[in-house]
């Protein structure tokens, strides 16, 4: 038992629930909230690997008290094997996993309180409650609390866009909530089949039952629980048909939301994609439907990115995009693969959180997310669009950045699985990545400056410069040595396969 | 109103909607010409793909690929109409895929 493993999500709950006490005291939510961001990336790192069970109950054959007594066809049966309650697992990679979230969390609401004129308690509230729901939903092995959370967490993200004040935000909310609406009672209604048919909430007790015939793994029944829970994986990723929206709604946010926003759909991506694989791993079908929507997801949303003229429209489909390539490493299946899907995944929550605060730069000068209506923005901040054309680059995966090592592996691994299309099709898009984010940043930077475009005479906050600057050093040091993130990575992509 | 009408209002939607089509910057044409190529060769390169499951099936995609590239040339703007903010639009697709998902699941399961 470790408790600090369920702090990681209790204080920023507690957190959120004290700033939306104190929302009118902008002086205590800003202390309040920096300090409490500042803990995020921090507790991870310390505390220890391990499980925590809620209840402090672990299985009847590690609790011989409990087992006392009871009669011997519990004792003697898989139930001797099976948790009693909610069990929250804290391994490497959700160690780094939660210290990349608590990162960009912590910067992110660094610019939001340096650039906001007025702290607000209320976005804060809702910018912690969704970091305290993708932390739970990495950590718990049970997969009815971690519905509970992906839909705390689809409300949070909900509630950052309504509190963002950009044209249309309302709209946008409101249809998500409506498609969310469909797909998030289906994933719930795929869970209950999955209860129905294995009598366990407990992932590793059901992965238990179907690997050692307790339950049949071609019942019918079973398979449709797959399609549905993965229909919700889409919708909480982004996946298509959900693409569309999933960029709308970055797009409707300020920019340290929408760098929050794409950091909940990569780790919803990657902790709902690690259970369909610890799960339904045996149907080989479920590999092939990952490649195809992944593949799906990267052709569709980097078409589209390159079709639009809204900066904040462009990133949100390259995001969506490049969900495709962590798709790929987790649907290919092999360790190196599965290990490359999730530093690619490390590597773009935090390189399109950098772009989407490097881009808001443009919005907070400007008021301007219209490339068309942008321009010579080079001169009034050179070095802000150093930092962004630097980010860029990392997006492309150009060395020596994060992006390069991640996408190097996803290709080398499908080379080594004997599926070099995949590996091409990598290639290209990549390309088309970079001929996209040059198309927005030759119009936004390069081009001369519109005669109707409006500047602010106001300087960027230091805060921003520091959060990408950060960003940047992170994205140098997991480039240059990418073992810091795939030794972690590594334990779990071998427990996978 | 059936499925049949749904299908047929949304292609009447579609038509109508091409014939307004603005017309467009030296941009948006290049970036549209980019998209296509990207499109029709990751498509391509995609349907050579199934050749894990069926020789005959890839040379069929495959042509198929190229007929598209051939008589339905540009599926970029068409693409984009199709996937814009319409909550209309996006609810429908949303079914499709569901229905698409849970039927290959059950069928891609038991087959492949």
């Amino acid at each position: 038992m470790n408790p600090l493993i369920a702090l990681m999500v209790v204080i920023p709950i507690a957190c959120a629930l004290i700033l939306n006490l104190f929302h009118t005291k902008e002086r205590t939510v800003k202390i309040i909230a920096i300090v409490v961001a500042l803990a995020l990336p921090i507790i991870p790192l310390v505390t220890s690997y391990g499980l925590h069970y809620f209840g402090a109950y672990s299985t009847l054959a590690q609790s011989p008290t409990l087992a006392q007594g009871l009669p011997g066809f519990i004792t003697g049966s898989a139930l001797n094997l099976f948790h009693m309650g909610i069990v929250y697992s804290f391994q490497s990679a959700q160690q780094l996993f939660i210290f990349i979230i608590g990162l960009i969390a912590f910067l992110a609401i660094l610019t939001s309180l340096s650039e906001i004129k007025k702290a607000s308690g209320v976005y804060a509230y809702l910018m912690f409650m969704g970091v305290a729901a993708v932390t739970a939903v990495l950590l718990s092995d049970d997969i009815f609390n971690l519905y509970v959370f992906f839909e705390i967490a689809a409300i949070a993200q909900v509630g950052i866009v309504i509190a963002s004040k950009i044209k249309g935000n309302y709209e946008t909310a409101l249809k998500y909530m409506i498609i969310g609406s469909i797909a998030s009672p289906l994933m719930l209604l795929g869970i209950a089949l999955l209860l129905g048919v294995t009598g366990n909430v407990n992932i590793t007790d059901i992965a238990y039952s179907l690997k050692n015939g307790l339950v049949n793994p071609q019942n019918p029944v079973l398979l449709m629980a797959c399609g549905l829970i993965v229909f919700g994986w889409m919708y909480g990723s982004g996946l298509p048909p959900f693409h569309t929206i999933k960029s709308a709604l970055y797009s409707k946010a300020l920019p340290h939301g929408a760098a929050m926003l794409q950091a909940f759909s990569v780790f919803t991506l990657v902790a709902i994609g690690i259970i369909i694989l610890r799960i339904f791993s045996y149907l080989s079908f479920s590999h092939v439907f990952i490649i195809a929507i992944s593949l799906a997801a990267m052709i569709f949303s980097i078409t589209m990115a390159l079709m639009q003229t809204d900066i904040k429209r462009i990133i949100g489909y390259l995001a969506v995009g490049e969900l495709g390539y962590i798709g790929l490493g987790l649907g290919i299946g092999t360790a190196f693969s599965i290990t490359a899907g999730l530093f690619q995944a490390v590597n773009e929550a935090i390189v399109t959180a950098f772009l989407f605060i490097g881009f808001g730069t443009i919005l907070y000068k400007t008021r301007e997310s219209d490339i068309r209506k942008l321009g010579g923005m080079m001169v009034e901040m050179p070095k802000v669009a150093l930092l962004v054309l630097l980010a860029g680059l990392a997006m492309a995966g150009v060395p020596p950045f994060n992006i390069f090592q991640s996408k190097l592996m996803l290709i080398q691994a499908s080379l080594n699985a004997g599926i070099p299309e995949l590996g091409i099709i990598m290639i290209l898009l990549s390309i088309v990545t970079f001929m996209t984010f040059m198309k927005a940043f030759y119009a936004v930077y390069m081009r001369p400056k519109p005669r109707d475009l409006e500047i602010k005479n106001t300087n960027i906050p230091k805060a921003t410069i520091f959060s990408m600057v950060v960003f940047l050093i992170v994205c140098i040091i997991l480039g240059l040595f990418p073992q810091i993130a795939t030794g972690l990575l590594q334990g779990l992509a071998n427990s996978l396969i | 109103m059936s499925l049949y009408d749904i299908i047929i209002n949304r292609i009447k939607k579609v038509q109508t909607q091409g014939e307004e089509e603005e017309p467009v910057t030296s941009i948006d044409a290049s970036s549209t010409l980019a998209a296509e190529i990207t499109l029709l060769s990751s498509l391509l390169v995609a349907a050579i793909m199934l050749r894990f499951f069926s020789n005959a099936l890839m040379i069929i995609a495959v042509l198929l690929v190229i007929a598209i590239a051939v008589f339905a040339m540009p599926i970029m703007p068409k693409l984009k109409r199709e996937q814009n903010d319409s909550l209309n639009g996006m609810v429908f697709y949303v079914i499709l895929a569901l229905g698409i998902v849970t039927v290959l699941f059950y069928w891609g399961s038991l087959n492949v």
